[in-house]
C-alpha cells in the first residue's frame, strides 16, 4: 500500500464535479509530477487533499499511511505531515510572520521549540531562500509580491518538515532566477521522508526538480502517466495531443 | 444625599468650602449649576448626538454622588513596567494618593490635586479648567449637554496635571479611577503641556465586579505649540457600570496629539474623545479598539475640529462584538472654511463575531473648505473562512487560528504607537475576552473562498 493512495476520488467545487475519479499513488522518497490544461481539476486534487472548505469529496478514498484524511480537519492533516504550498497564498492582515510560524511549527511539532532555536532555524532557513530578515516584522503574505508568497510558501514547508509537500502551479509568476531559488529549496527538503506532488502546468519547474513520475490529467481523471520523458512529449507537443487523443476515446 | 437630579447651591458652596478651592472656582461651579437648570437630560430621540445611546433606557441619574469610600484599586499594568510612572488614584470620587518620581518633580512637573492647584497654581488652572467645555464649546460634549455641564459644576475628584515648555517624559503619567461603592462618580482632570513638551497620560478605570455605578467623567488636555501628547483611556469596568466620558484635546500649533481608547468593560459606554485642532499645522490620531459582549452597548463618537490650516487628522477604530452587543462609531470630522490644507481620514472597521451582535458606523465629514484631502469609510464584516483555512492548513488548530485573526484585526490600530506596555495591555484585555468566548460559536464568512479557486 502507498504513502499516499488515493483511489476513485470525486470531488465537486460550488455544486459541479470537478474530480471524476483519480487514483494515485506516491510514497515517501518520492517525486511525482502532475500536469493538465487549465481547469483539468490538479488544483482541486490539491485543495482535497490539504481539506480547502471550497471542495468537497462526494466518493472514493484518499489515505495517508491508512489514514483517510478525508475525516481530517486541515490542522490534523498537516499535523500528519501534509502541507499544500498554495498556489495563491493568503493575507492574514496583523499576524506577524515570525508569530505565524512559531505557533504553525510548535502545533505541528507539538511542543514547543525554545525561542532561540526557533530564532535560529528561521533565519537559516530564510537565508537559504534569500528571504529578506525584514519579513520578520511583516504580517503573512500582506504586501508580499509574487515571488516572496511563493519562496515564503516554500520557508514554510522548510520549518514544517512536512513528509508530503504538495506544490501547486509554485512556479508560476516566478522569474528565472526566482524559479531556481525555489526549486533549490524543494530538492533540499527532498529525501527518504519526503513525498513531492508537484502540481503544473508548464515543465519548466521540472528541469530543476526531477520527477520520478509524470501523470496527466485532463477532465478530472488522470488519462496518462509515464516517466520523466512523457514531460518532454508535452513539452514538444502540448496538451493538444492528450486532448486529441481523449476526445477519441484512446 | 445629593443625586445628580437634586444639586443644590448650598450642597456645591459647602463642598468647594471644605475642599480649600478659590472663590473662582466656586462660582464657576456655580455658575455651571444655574446652567444645568436650563438643560433638560438628554433627549435621544431629538438630540443628534445622543440619538446613538438611548439615555432614558439605558442611563440612570438618580443616583447619589460618590464621595468616598473604599481607597484600594487593582494593581496598574504600567507596575510591570521598568519605568518609575507618576500615579494618581482616584477611588469612589476621592483623589486618595498621588505620587510623583523625584525625577518628574525635578522637571517641574505638577500631577495634583485639583481643588488644591485652583488655589495653588491658579494661573495656570484657571484660565484653562473649562475652557474646552464651556456653552460655548461645539461638539457632542458641549456645554449645552447637561450630562457635562453636571460634572463642571459638581466634579468630586479632580486631578492637575502641568508639564512645562521643554519638559519631555519618556514616563507616564497614571490616573486610576476605581468605582466601588455604587452611585454617581464625577472624576475630572486638566493637563496642560507647555509648548514642546512631550508626555503620556494613561487613563485606567475599573470597578468592582458588583459596582454599579454611573461615572460622569470630564478630561480636558490642552497642548500648546510643538508638544506632544498620547492619551491612553482603559475602559475596564465591570459589568454594572455606565461610563459618559468626554476627553477634549485642545491642540495648537504643531502639535501631536495621539488619543488611544480601548474599551472591553462597562454596561453602556459612551466615548467621546474630541480634538480642536485649533493651530496650524496640528495633528491628532483619535484611535480605538473594543471588544463588546453580552449586554454591552459602546457608544463611540470621535470628533475632530479643523479650526487652523494644514493640521492632519486620521481617525481608525476597530471593534470586535459577539453575544447581544451593540457598538455605535458616529466620528464626525469639521473642516472650517479657514481650515485650508487639511488632510484627514477617518475609519471604523467591525468584525461581528457572534449571531445577534449589531455594528453601526456613520462616519460624517462636515466640510467647509474646499482646499483640502479627505477620506472616510466604514467596513462590517466576520472572520474570513479563507485566512482561517489557511492558518490552520499549517496545523494552527482552529481555535487558536481564530484567536490569531481577531487579535491580528486589532494591531492595526496600534500600527507604530509604541508606547510603553499599551499595545501588550490591550490585547491582554482582547485575548482575554477571546479565551472567555465560546469560538465554536464563531461566524466565518466564507464569501472569500469561492474566489480561491480557479480550477
Amino acid at each position: 500500500m502507498a504513502d499516499l493512495e488515493i483511489r476513485g476520488l470525486k470531488v465537486e467545487a460550488d455544486g459541479t464535479e470537478i474530480l471524476r475519479g483519480v487514483d494515485l499513488d506516491l510514497n515517501q522518497g518520492q517525486t511525482i509530477a502532475l500536469m493538465g490544461p487549465n481547469g483539468s481539476g490538479k488544483s482541486t486534487l490539491a485543495y482535497a487533499i490539504a481539506g480547502h472548505p471550497a471542495y468537497e469529496v462526494t466518493g472514493g478514498t484518499m489515505t495517508w499511511k491508512g489514514t483517510e484524511l478525508n475525516e481530517l480537519t486541515p490542522d490534523e492533516r498537516a499535523r500528519l505531515g501534509v502541507f499544500l504550498a498554495m498556489q495563491y497564498p493568503v493575507e492574514v492582515p496583523g499576524v506577524s510572520v515570525t508569530n505565524f510560524l512559531r505557533t504553525a511549527v510548535n502545533a505541528v511539532r507539538e511542543e514547543d521549540m525554545p525561542v532561540r532555536e526557533f530564532m535560529q532555524t528561521l533565519r537559516g532557513e530564510m537565508a537559504e531562500l534569500d528571504v529578506d530578515q525584514s519579513f520578520l516584522q511583516r504580517s503573512v503574505n500582506e504586501g508580499f509580491s509574487g515571488g516572496e508568497k511563493k519562496r515564503f510558501e516554500i520557508l514554510q514547508a522548510a520549518l514544517l518538515k512536512p513528509q508530503l509537500a504538495v506544490l501547486d502551479e509554485t512556479d508560476s509568476g516566478l522569474d528565472v532566477d526566482a524559479l531556481k531559488t525555489v526549486a533549490e529549496g524543494v530538492n533540499r527538503l527532498s529525501g527518504p521522508d519526503l513525498g513531492v506532488l508537484i502540481i503544473t502546468h508548464y515543465t519548466r519547474i521540472l528541469r530543476y526538480i526531477t520527477a520520478d513520475e509524470v501523470h496527466v490529467m485532463f477532465e478530472g481523471r488522470i488519462v496518462a502517466s509515464g516517466g520523466a520523458e512523457l514531460a518532454d512529449e508535452l513539452e514538444t507537443g502540448g496538451y493538444e495531443g492528450i486532448r486529441a487523443a481523449h476526445a477519441a476515446g484512446v | 444625599m445629593t443625586t445628580l437630579t437634586t444639586l443644590t447651591e448650598e450642597a456645591l458652596t459647602g463642598a468647594s468650602d471644605a475642599a480649600g478651592e478659590p472663590t473662582w472656582l466656586r462660582d464657576r461651579r456655580l455658575a455651571a449649576y444655574k446652567r444645568t437648570l436650563d438643560l433638560a437630560w438628554p433627549d435621544s430621540r431629538a438630540d443628534e448626538f445622543w440619538r446613538s445611546t438611548p439615555f432614558a433606557q439605558r442611563l440612570d441619574v438618580e443616583r447619589d454622588i460618590v464621595a468616598g469610600g473604599g481607597s484600594d484599586s487593582p494593581a496598574s499594568f504600567t507596575a510591570d513596567l521598568d519605568v518609575e510612572v507618576a500615579m494618581a488614584r482616584i477611588v469612589d470620587g476621592v483623589l486618595v494618593e498621588v505620587t510623583v518620581p523625584l525625577a518628574m518633580v525635578a522637571q517641574g512637573v505638577l500631577v495634583t490635586d485639583l481643588s488644591t492647584a485652583a488655589a495653588e497654581h491658579a494661573d495656570l488652572v484657571e484660565p484653562a479648567l473649562g475652557s474646552l467645555t464651556s456653552s460655548n464649546s461645539e461638539g457632542t460634549g458641549s456645554g449645552a449637554d447637561r450630562t457635562i455641564t453636571v460634572n463642571d459644576a459638581a466634579w468630586t475628584a479632580g486631578v492637575f496635571i502641568h508639564v512645562p515648555a521643554e519638559v519631555e517624559l519618556d514616563a507616564p503619567i497614571v490616573i486610576q479611577v476605581h468605582a466601588e461603592t455604587g452611585g454617581a462618580h464625577l472624576p475630572r482632570v486638566l493637563a496642560v503641556l507647555g509648548h514642546h513638551a512631550r508626555a503620556s497620560v494613561y487613563l485606567e478605570h475599573t470597578s468592582g465586579a458588583d459596582t454599579d455605578a454611573l461615572v460622569d467623567e470630564v478630561v480636558e488636555v490642552i497642548a500648546h505649540d510643538a508638544a506632544q501628547l498620547d492619551v491612553v483611556s482603559f475602559q475596564q469596568w465591570g459589568s454594572h457600570v455606565d461610563h459618559l466620558a468626554l476627553q477634549k484635546v485642545q491642540a495648537h500649533r504643531d502639535s501631536r496629539i495621539r488619543h488611544l481608547s480601548v474599551t472591553v468593560g462597562g454596561r453602556t459606554v459612551r466615548f467621546l474623545p474630541e480634538t480642536d485642532l485649533i493651530g496650524p499645522g496640528a495633528e491628532t490620531r483619535p484611535l480605538g479598539v473594543y471588544f463588546a459582549d453580552e449586554g454591552q452597548w459602546f457608544d463611540l463618537q470621535p470628533y475632530v475640529r479643523h479650526l487652523a490650516p494644514r493640521a492632519t487628522s486620521d481617525v481608525l477604530f476597530k471593534g470586535a462584538l459577539q453575544g447581544h452587543s451593540r457598538t455605535v462609531f458616529r466620528g464626525n470630522i469639521f473642516v472650517d472654511k479657514d481650515a485650508v490644507g487639511t488632510d484627514t481620514d477617518e475609519n471604523n472597521k467591525s468584525l461581528i463575531l457572534t449571531e445577534g451582535a449589531r455594528a453601526d458606523a456613520t462616519p460624517f465629514l462636515e466640510i467647509e473648505c474646499s482646499d483640502i484631502v479627505a477620506g472616510h469609510g466604514s467596513a462590517t464584516g466576520q472572520i474570513d473562512a479563507l485566512q482561517l483555512y489557511y492558518l490552520t492548513s499549517r496545523g494552527i488548530p482552529r481555535e487558536e487560528a481564530l484567536r490569531l485573526i481577531v487579535t491580528g484585526f486589532f494591531r492595526e490600530v496600534f500600527g507604530d504607537v509604541d508606547l510603553p506596555g499599551v499595545e501588550e495591555a490591550a490585547l491582554t484585555e482582547i485575548d482575554e475576552r477571546i479565551a472567555a468566548a465560546d469560538l465554536s460559536r464563531f461566524q466565518v464568512n466564507d464569501a472569500s473562498l469561492k474566489d480561491h479557486h480557479d480550477e
